[in-house]
């Protein structure tokens, strides 16, 4: 159940799962709200009280440090606020996650989201995605099994997926 | 399960999903795509055809709507917190695969309007970093 560092990765891997399996995979986005626990709040004001003890290193850590733990809150007691994205193929048990708190960065999953949305619906990529090809077929790490499937099934796709399967042949 | 929403009813909906989550001040709004697979013409073929084309799904005759479904999270109430009693909030839609980019188009701008509660960018930080990183 990995969550992935960048939205492109997620989404070319999920494009591939997709690819491979279009009617089992669900996309779930999830937006949630969390109001901190307790204990958050404790560790949050301990972190500010040690950045306020230290000003010339805690300017730098809050960039480098990992994004989501960091949350360099002006009020301890301030929700935190995630949008995670998974797609799931109950089928074969892959998962795959792609997590931010980023408002900037919704639009773009949503249009991702989108694009996903035509595998599942069985159309054709769109002309403007460029990503999508030279990109897939370099990272194509998917469930070996799938390959496993296109070999056994052997029998001559139609054009729209053939594409797909003759990249993946060709890069082993 | 009710029956699927028309996409603009759906919006709204949804719209009424994120104020409800915003008001509360807390909670989850899960949102699910899928391939719809019930009452389409998306049938698979016999067994034994199956199995001689076990990816017969990935290359359908027919474009195949694709069903979006809503919820929120139910909550019990509980003593010692201020969380309330909030019923399961459930509702879906059926998207065509025609109407599929103008929907997403809608749907992002629906999603970007209700997840106010994520981080906005920081437009002051970033001028400020690049003043200093000139000086440097």
């Amino acid at each position: 159940m990995p969550y992935f560092k960048t939205s492109t990765e997620w989404f070319d891997q999920s494009s591939l799962l997709l690819k491979a399996r279009p009617t089992t995979t669900r996309i779930t986005s999830k937006y949630t709200v969390l109001k901190p626990s307790a204990s958050k709040i404790k560790k949050r004001q301990k972190y500010l009280e040690k950045k306020a003890a230290r000003p010339a290193k805690a300017e730098e850590a809050p960039r480098t440090s990992s994004p989501p733990p960091a949350a360099p809150a002006q009020d301890p007691e301030e929700p935190t606020a995630t949008f995670t994205l998974k797609t799931f193929d109950p089928d074969s048990g892959t998962c795959l996650q792609y997590e931010t708190a980023k408002a900037a960065e919704v639009g773009r999953l949503i249009g991702s989201l989108g694009r996903l949305g035509r595998h599942m619906a069985a159309l054709p990529e769109v002309a403007e995605d460029l990503s999508a090809g030279a990109d897939v077929a370099a990272t194509g790490t998917s469930t070996p099994k799938v390959e496993e499937d296109a070999k056994m099934g052997g029998v001559p796709a139609e054009q729209k997926t053939g594409g797909g399967k003759k990249k993946k042949k060709g890069k082993k | 399960m009710p029956e699927h929403l028309s996409n603009d009813e759906f919006f709204t909906k949804l719209g009424n999903l994120f104020e409800h989550n915003r008001t509360k001040g807390h909670g989850t709004v899960y949102l699910t795509q899928k391939r719809m697979t019930f009452d389409t013409s998306l049938v698979p073929p016999s067994p034994t055809k199956v199995a001689d084309d076990p990816l017969w799904d990935t290359h359908p005759e027919d474009p195949v709507p694709i069903l979006i479904r809503a919820t929120n999270n139910k909550s019990d109430k509980r003593p010692g917190t201020d969380r309330k009693d909030v019923d399961k909030i459930k509702f879906s839609t059926v998207v065509q695969s025609d109407r599929l980019d103008a929907f997403f188009v809608r749907y992002a701008e629906a999603c970007k309007a209700g997840m106010s509660g994520l981080k906005k960018r920081d437009k002051k930080k970033g001028k400020k970093d690049k003043k200093k990183k000139r000086k440097a």
